[in-house]
């Protein structure tokens, strides 16, 4: 299609690239969108989860009968009694990793907030009091909070039953890199800068809670899901394997979702729960989670401890990394392994390190279970590296605007390889880079107490994960009989527009007005099969995949038109609602007529014509699998951030404030900018939230102590600084047709090292610990004045500090093989 | 139990409730409009946000026996007639039922403006936050015609959104200020609207 005039002669003007006002919004709005919390079936009942309150524990029993005596109540479930009869879970699709998860707790609890019994009865406050009258006898264990403390050979063995193919003990899972030569380089560098970086545990607290609403229709077999759900696919065939029943018996339909950020990418115990009800009442059972359940059982950012170094070349040029992450995802993990693997191997970027060396032991703790988390590994990742950049700049005497200048990938030609296997098929890194430190006066002289801060990271747009050797998605488009479009898509939004990005791809594509086109709601009855919403995938690959059905939808129009109209498909052209021979925009034959024709008048059609106008298509990028060295290009393309951060600290309440921040941003071809540039303010503040107050706090034995917002320091309106620095560059993607690239988290990755650089601008302290809490900056700058140094490592430099203090010192990973290669020789067997 | 008569929305809802019912399920469960989030349930969040006697509350804080007899208005109650009733519907374009963007301002057969600013600016993402921030701002823009940025700020600080870094929702609260003040919202302000949307 070439390009629209901008004064269209009877085409409208191109949606694409515009920032048309959504068409989510009215519903939104007005309160008459339905949340999963909002549904309300005939005869539905109400059941809630009892949850452990210990976090380590051995099940001595639980006993649900006297909650069956309880007012109102229907039924209860423990753990007991499933044992044999559901499956376990716990991979991503299916059968691909282990079976850690179950609904309940049977033999031990393994983190607080764990399922030990659930109740159901006629209303919530009858499942409440039934929940109180189970008796639950369980021997508490020692817990295991810090992930280090997992790996010691006396520590306490927290998944008992499973046996892991790649780890042993508390080890889950193993990751490494080996690309180039460490050591070399090591030889060769003019400086390598060391450090321990530790990242938190933050929560996504989408502020819908999860939930759903289960409905066992008896008499044909079906349950219906509606649930609260990034992935509709994933939860169905999860769900049907672990009840093993046909999944054709199970249909999941999703209302509309407040948010995710990665938090409801899996199944949940609480799916299974309702749906177990729902089947022995044959009644709808609504579960909905509180905001603590949410806090504890819902999905956390893994938090990670690295022991990271960066080798440096006399000109400032970055040779090598090393690293070794002892990565948390907690008591059981469906996607955490995942995170450590994406987050290290994207988030070697932008840099082209020749150079790379990295082990992880991905461990569990008795604490809540990690997953994906908007950034996926990325912003730990860039946390530890942008600070090692600045350090060693620092070092060297050189400006970290001038290093970072000099090493983001800038080549000559497209697509470009680095050593570390990613395809860049095209960016703007470096122009990114410039511009935000010129919107923030990078060079201008500091106020006292203030300090500029730089970071750069580029994010994959979608991934094929290392376990689930696919990154899929597909839409089926109709031309309903009067011109209007239905989109189907299985890829739920849940803030991300899709009802208008698509809309806008397929009002350009066929010349149909954006406002007759619908958006189905995912429904895996109807939509055709894709992964999810998650991974920034949206634009690209869910938008391809409605280009496609798009070109696809036109052919046939055109093909019917121009048999109607007598002349060749080529002398068409489609806008405003209809097809009309190029030159005569105001004659022509109204879409509607076309799909009529296409339904109800067949013998009109063009002979061999297949009836009806549905077309259908999906995309699965080109990506590669991992590579037993680590490498490979796992993203199809690659979005760019480059943020700058201008702090103060106030040295009275050790409160950072964010006075001024640049964002610019590559991400490619924008369909809706007004829309990127929410997605990018929004992974702002969750990044914001990373470095400055969020975390999940533990007591010893393992129990969350800030399981509310009352407690868990969400950022709230004043917390931001004005965004108004906020920017795009875009190089178009070469990969994806429509040159898209994700949006969705490149807001977030170097949120934190950005600030973590402008702290240490500001006051001389090198965080390496997230978040930056006021009470952190006190202890730190009273410790730095104590010792009447410049600059200070915090907590590394303080008295106490129990970590390693020399290279020497540092942990090796676990495995004794941890050089060897994971491949097997079957031969040598 | 215990009966409790609210009047919501303009219309009169009475019921006999468990005692513990709070406002919140009142308004969610007995009056049936879910338009009011329940999103924590501990006075943080401000999902449930509604007025009560032209006060702005947090309905998850309220038990719904405390307020017996109150006038009530949620979100549901600030737009009742938000889509233009359709008269005809041409078979060739249907046309008739969308009406252009420029069109959706606040004006009280179409939304308020503090929603209608939402619109234009994209301060709805997922829309969960929204219409507690809705129902918070109109009351604070009501008695502060004139904020700055920061006092809106402050203003909704007892409001989380997890989706939109609250930018463009401050971006809203301001025009919608303008508009609410009677000043002439600038045309395509910040956001150029190029096409017409949906009515449902
Ligand atoms: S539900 Fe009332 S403030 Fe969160
Ligand atoms: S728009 Fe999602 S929480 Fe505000």
């Amino acid at each position: 299609m070439t390009e629209a005039p901008a004064h269209p002669t009877g085409t409208a003007p191109r949606l694409v690239g515009t920032s048309v006002p959504r068409k989510e919004d009215l519903a939104l709005l007005t309160g008459t969108a339905r949340f999963v919390d909002d549904l309300r079936l005939p005869g539905m009942v109400h059941a809630r989860i009892l949850r452990s309150d210990v976090a380590h524990a051995r099940v001595r029993s639980i006993d649900t009968s006297p909650a069956l005596e309880a007012p109102g109540v229907l039924d209860a479930l423990a753990g007991a009694e499933l044992v044999g009869k559901v499956k376990p879970w716990g991979d991503l699709m299916q059968d691909l990793l282990v079976g850690d998860h179950f609904p309940f707790a049977t033999d031990k609890v393994l983190y607080q907030g764990q399922e030990l019994a659930a109740v159901v009865a006629e209303t919530r406050y009858q499942a409440w009091d039934g929940c109180e009258a189970v008796r639950v006898d369980l021997e508490e264990l020692p817990a295991i909070v810090d992930p280090e403390e997992a790996l010691a050979p006396d520590a306490p063995l927290i998944q008992e039953q499973i046996v892991y193919e790649f780890g042993e003990g508390n080890v889950f899972d193993r990751y490494k890199i080996r690309v180039g030569d460490f050591a070399a380089a090591e030889a060769g560098a003019a400086v390598v800068v060391r450090q321990r970086f530790a990242t938190n545990k933050q929560a996504g607290a989408a502020l819908d809670p999860h939930g759903c609403v289960a409905d066992y229709d008896s008499f044909t077999g079906v349950l219906t899901l509606y649930s609260s759900t990034q992935s509709i696919y994933m939860v169905r065939d999860v769900l049907a394997d672990v009840l093993q029943i046909p999944r054709t018996k199970i249909r999941v339909i999703v209302p509309a979702v407040g948010a995710g950020f990665g938090s409801k990418a899996q199944i949940f115990g609480h799916e299974v729960i309702a749906a177990l009800f729902s089947m022995r009442l044959g009644r709808p059972v609504k579960l909905t989670l509180s905001r603590a359940d949410v806090f504890r059982a819902g999905t956390t950012r893994n938090a990670q401890v690295r022991y990271a170094e960066l080798a440096m070349a006399a000109d400032g040029e970055i040779i090598g990394y090393r690293d070794y992450i002892v990565h948390n995802t907690g008591a059981m993990s469906v996607w955490g392994n995942q995170v450590v693997h994406i987050g290290t191997n994207v988030g070697m970027l932008p840099y082209a390190i020749p150079n790379i060396h990295v082990d992880s032991d991905i461990v569990h703790t008795t604490t809540a279970p990690g997953g994906p988390l908007r950034g996926f590994g990325i912003p730990q990742t860039i946390w530890a590296k942008e600070q090692l950049v600045d350090m060693a700049a620092r070092e060297l005497g050189l400006d970290p605007l001038a290093v970072r200048e000099r090493n983001v990938i800038d080549p000559d030609e497209f697509p470009y390889r680095t050593p570390m296997g990613h395809v860049i098929d095209s960016t703007s890194i470096k122009q990114c880079l410039l511009a935000s430190a010129d919107a923030i006066g990078w060079d201008a002289p500091r106020a006292p107490h203030e300090g500029k801060g730089l970071a750069v990271s580029m994010k994959y747009t979608s991934a094929r994960h290392p376990s689930l050797d696919t990154d899929l998605s597909a839409v089926r488009l109709r031309l309903e009989t009067d011109g209007t479009v239905t989109v189907y898509s299985s890829d739920v939004s849940h803030g991300q527009s899709h009802a208008t990005m698509l809309a806008q791809i397929v009002a350009d594509g066929i010349g149909v007005g954006i406002e007759k086109i619908t958006l189905a709601p995912p429904d895996s009855m109807t939509a055709p099969f894709g992964l999810g919403t998650y991974a920034s995938r949206g634009a690209a690959v869910l938008g391809t995949a409605c280009r496609l059905a798009t070109e696809r939808l036109r052919d046939k129009i055109l093909a019917i038109a121009a048999h109607v109209l007598e002349v060749g498909p080529e002398d068409l052209d489609t806008g405003r609602d209809r097809v009309f021979v190029k030159g005569l925009p105001d004659s022509g034959i109204y879409l509607e007529i076309i799909a009529a024709t296409a339904a109800y008048r067949t013998h009109q059609l063009p002979p061999g014509f297949e009836p009806t106008l549905e077309t259908v298509a999906t995309y699965d990028t080109p990506t590669e699998r991992e590579g037993s060295d680590g490498s490979g290009n796992l993203s199809v393309t690659y979005s760019g951030a480059a943020h700058a951060a201008h702090v103060r600290v106030d040295p009275d309440t050790g409160r950072v404030t964010v006075v001024d921040y640049a964002m610019v941003h590559d991400t490619g071809t924008v369909i809706n900018p007004l829309v990127v540039e929410g997605q990018h303010h929004g992974g702002f503040a969750m990044g914001l939230g990373m470095a400055l107050s969020e975390d999940y706090v533990y007591d010893a034995q393992g129990r969350q102590l800030n399981a509310s917002f009352k407690d868990y320091l969400a950022v709230t309106a004043p917390d931001v600084p004005e965004l108004t620095k906020t920017a795009e560059i875009p190089a178009p993607s070469t990969m994806i047709p429509g040159g898209q690239k994700g949006a969705g988290e490149s807001g977030t990755g170097p949120v934190p090292a950005a600030i973590g650089n402008a702290v240490f601008d500001a006051t001389g302290v090198r965080f390496t610990v997230l978040p930056i809490t006021p009470q952190r900056m006190l202890v730190a700058l009273r410790e730095k004045e104590r010792q009447g140094v410049e600059t200070l490592r915090y907590p590394d430099d303080m008295p106490d500090f129990t970590g390693p203090r020399r290279h020497d010192d540092w942990p090796a990973p676990v495995s004794a093989d941890a050089d060897l290669d994971f491949d097997f020789d079957w031969e040598d067997d | 139990m215990q009966k409790v008569c609210l009047t919501v929305n303009g219309r009169e809802v009475s019921a006999e409730i468990d005692e513990r019912t709070l406002l919140l399920e009142f308004v969610r469960d007995v009056a049936g409009l879910t338009g009011t989030h329940n999103g924590c349930l501990e006075a943080r969040c401000g999902c449930c946000a509604i007025e009560v006697d032209g006060d702005v509350v947090k309905s998850c804080n309220v038990l719904a026996v405390q307020v017996d007899g109150a006038e009530v208005t949620t979100i549901e109650g600030l737009a009742p007639q938000r889509l233009a009733p359709v008269d005809h519907i041409t078979t060739q374009s249907l046309a008739g039922m969308y009406r252009p963007l420029e069109a959706v301002r606040g004006t009280p057969e179409d939304l308020h403006p503090v929603q209608s600013a939402f619109h234009r600016c994209h301060a709805v993402q997922c829309g969960f936050c929204t219409p507690g921030m809705v129902m918070v701002l109109k009351d604070y823009l009501e008695e502060n015609p004139e904020p700055t940025r920061d006092d809106v700020r402050r203003a909704i600080a007892g409001n989380l959104c997890r989706c939109t870094g609250y930018q463009h929702i401050v971006d809203a609260a301001m025009e919608a200020a303008a508009e609410m003040r009677g000043d002439p919202v600038p045309e395509g302000a910040a956001h150029a609207m190029t096409a017409a949307v949906d009515g449902g």
